[in-house]
């Protein structure tokens, strides 16, 4: 019996081995993505005060480009408006008031892992919920994953488990928009129809469907079309409008569900 | 005494695991390399420490720098399997008879089995660390090539820093 406790004693360390290592893979294998909690992400208090700190050094050295998108992006929304104030279609307004967009600036950003999260620098504290669309004025970005206090995790297009309901722009030829890893700039369209009329070069938006993005919001050009191996479906490879390595400030796009559509979701639940 | 040491360390582990989640961790030459330079702290415990305190220092290492990267126990679990065999890797490459405590260096050790000591220690951490990332399993070649440049890169940077800020620059006679 001695011996048996000299032994434990004299190897303890082999069991704290054994005990951290099985902490750190249950930490590993456990997170499952759709569960993370925010505090293990960087969405969490004390890493997403380092990010903010970090980015506001590296912000300006980006300033001259961010100023030349926004100055493009002002006369784009200006001539909108111009265009809003002509017609007569008043009613859409109704539409307008629930929509909201938060600005957010990009504190911390990946881009070439399997699965890449983006940080931002606003929370539920802002308004900023789980499933909200997150874009900038050159287009697509992603969808909030978690929304933490005062910052949330970003799942970008370069991430497998995204998936953004989009069309082709002026037809009504829809798809999943998916990433398979590898080229950051080139993300796939699995399940187009196969009848769509989809040619290179056509621009990729998405379909405001779903209440996650409004309508129209670029997502990117067609880099090529080929038939997937069942036939029946066309595999779309799109060149990315935006350049995920270099994200400043981003919109993400809050849209107040109307209680009828959730009425109708649950009928058909039930 | 040791509550000095015990704040160095802390300060050494602060330290190191800022340097990699601001800077290492934004490093990704040709999409592959990613230098895991906190492993300096590991591969340095002298052979006074308890197994169970490299084994304790370890963990919390890579526990502190996975909070920051959104990777949890990623780090952690490399870092504490590294942690284990340190005392047996330190004992590889020196002499049988010495019975001192040895601080693994260039001085103590000697310049080659140094840095013997610290590719077999950086390509060990690697290779745990990118099979863990890459789960489940797809390219091994990418994985080889991604273990083999950034065990390099980490190895460099550690010699680097050994010869720049450890090793005493030799006196002009």
């Amino acid at each position: 019996m001695r011996s048996l406790l000299d032994f434990i004693v004299k190897h303890s360390y082999v069991f704290l081995f054994i005990l951290l290592e099985t902490l750190s893979l249950v930490l590993l294998f456990g997170f499952n993505d759709r569960q993370k909690e925010a505090y293990m992400t960087s969405a969490n208090i004390v890493s997403g005060t380092l990010f903010e700190w970090r980015s506001g050094v590296a912000q300006y050295f980006g300033l001259r480009k961010e100023n030349a998108v926004l100055v493009q992006e002002n006369s784009r929304l200006r001539n909108m408006l111009y265009e809003l104030a002509d017609s007569q279609y008043v009613e859409t307004a109704r539409n307008l008031s629930a929509e909201r967009t938060i600005a957010a600036r990009v504190i911390d950003n990946s881009v070439r892992y399997d699965d890449n999260y983006i940080t931002i620098d606003k929370g539920s504290r802002d308004g900023v919920a789980k499933g909200m669309g997150v874009y900038n004025p050159e287009g697509v970005v992603g969808v909030v994953m978690v929304a933490g206090n005062r910052y949330s995790l970003v799942m970008p297009v370069l991430n497998g488990n995204t998936s953004i309901s989009c069309k082709v722009k002026g037809s009504d030829s829809f798809g999943f928009l998916e990433w398979n890893g590898g080229d950051p700039y080139i993300a796939q369209i699995v399940d187009m129809p196969y009848h769509s009329a989809v040619e290179q070069g056509d621009t990729i938006v998405t379909t405001g469907f779903s209440s996650v993005f409004p309508e129209d919001i670029p997502v990117g050009t067609v880099a090529s079309v080929e038939h997937s191996r069942n036939g029946y479906t066309l595999k779309v490879q799109v060149r990315l409008s935006v350049d995920m390595s270099d994200l400043g400030w981003v919109y993400v796009h809050s849209r107040m569900q109307d209680p009828e559509i959730d009425e109708l979701y649950r009928e058909i639940k039930d | 005494m040791e509550t000095v040491s015990f704040f160095r360390r802390t300060g050494t582990l602060l330290g190191l695991a800022l340097i990699q989640v601001l800077f290492l961790n934004r490093i990704a030459l040709f999409g592959y390399v990613t230098p895991l330079f906190y492993i300096w702290m590991i591969v340095r415990f002298d052979s006074s420490m308890t197994r169970s305190g490299i084994l304790l220092w370890s963990f919390f290492l890579g526990l502190f720098i996975d909070m920051f990267s959104g990777t949890p126990g990623l780090n952690a679990a490399s870092a504490t399997l590294l942690a284990m065999f340190q005392p047996g890797l330190v004992k590889l490459f020196v002499p049988v008879d010495r019975h001192d405590i040895v601080v693994p260096g260039a001085v103590s050790m000697g310049g080659r089995p140094f840095a013997g000591y610290l590719l077999l220690s950086t390509v060990l951490h690697h290779t745990v660390y990118f099979i863990l990332r890459s789960i489940p399993l797809g390219d091994w070649q990418v994985l080889m090539l991604k273990v083999a440049l950034s065990s390099l890169f980490t190895f460099i940077l550690m010699i680097v820093a050994e010869y720049s800020f450890v090793v005493p620059a030799p006196k002009r006679s």
